[in-house]
């Protein structure tokens, strides 16, 4: 499957990995429009549980990212 | 710790990425990005079908108090002692908690099994994977913890029940 496009589920922390994200597109950097992110107030708050709900619910990947 | 159980789970830790990236850093959240769609990418589409009693038994796993209790009480063991004073170091916690992860998801998975219907110890080794004598130890622990029940001999066969 040359056209598969995956669906990664993403948990983005607010102070960290969310504003980063928020200014790689303020600055219009390209990335992969593959994650579906998902903004926690810490990447503490991550259960694994929500990881293998995420899987069970159809996605193809989880990034946790802080 | 989810990483290695997905990896027993046959789902595989590729398919989880952990990153640090602070708000500063555009440049490196677009590279993370970048490289985990590659990566799932190269992994091809993934089944919850396929895997749904494997997932099942991760998230029992995952959220039974064994495994989070010995999460909780790394920092106490490794750097004050456990209740004898002894002082755990790094490598022998993680084999500690590895053997735990293992062996718990085993159980569950076999729980998955036998309320699915397979009901015999042969049955629950074939769909199960592991060797008939690590299935027995499994389920009498399964039996003390009230998850499984002995229920009845059909020809000369012990049939358990999920409770």
């Amino acid at each position: 499957m040359a056209d598969f496009e995956p669906k990664i589920v993403a948990f983005l922390c607010n102070w960290c990995a969310y504003a980063g994200a928020d200014l790689a597109g303020v600055s219009r950097l390209q990335y992969p429009s593959n994650i579906r992110p998902i903004r926690v107030m810490c990447s503490g708050r991550v259960d694994p549980l929500f990881i293998v709900k995420a899987f069970k619910e159809g996605c193809d990947g989880v990034l946790v990212a802080g | 710790m989810t990483q290695k159980l997905l990896d027993i789970t046959g789902i595989g830790k590729d398919r989880l990425h952990l990153a640090w990236v602070s708000s500063a850093e555009a440049q490196r959240f677009v590279d993370v990005v970048t490289q985990t769609t590659a990566t799932v990418k190269g992994l091809g589409k993934f089944d919850p079908q396929e895997f749904a009693s494997a997932l099942s038994a991760a998230e029992m796993t995952l959220g039974g108090e064994a495994l989070r209790w010995l999460v909780g009480k790394e920092v106490k063991l490794t750097t004050s002692g456990d209740v004898y004073g002894r002082k755990w170091d790094t490598e022998r916690y993680e084999s500690v908690l590895d053997a735990m992860l293992e062996r718990e998801y085993y159980k569950n998975l076999i729980y998955q099994a036998v309320k699915e219907g397979c009901t015999s110890v042969r049955d629950i080794c074939t769909r199960v994977g592991l060797e008939l004598k690590k299935v027995s130890y499994l389920l009498a622990d399964l039996e003390k913890t009230n998850q499984i029940e002995f229920k009845c001999m059909e020809d000369r066969k012990p049939v358990f029940a999920a409770l």
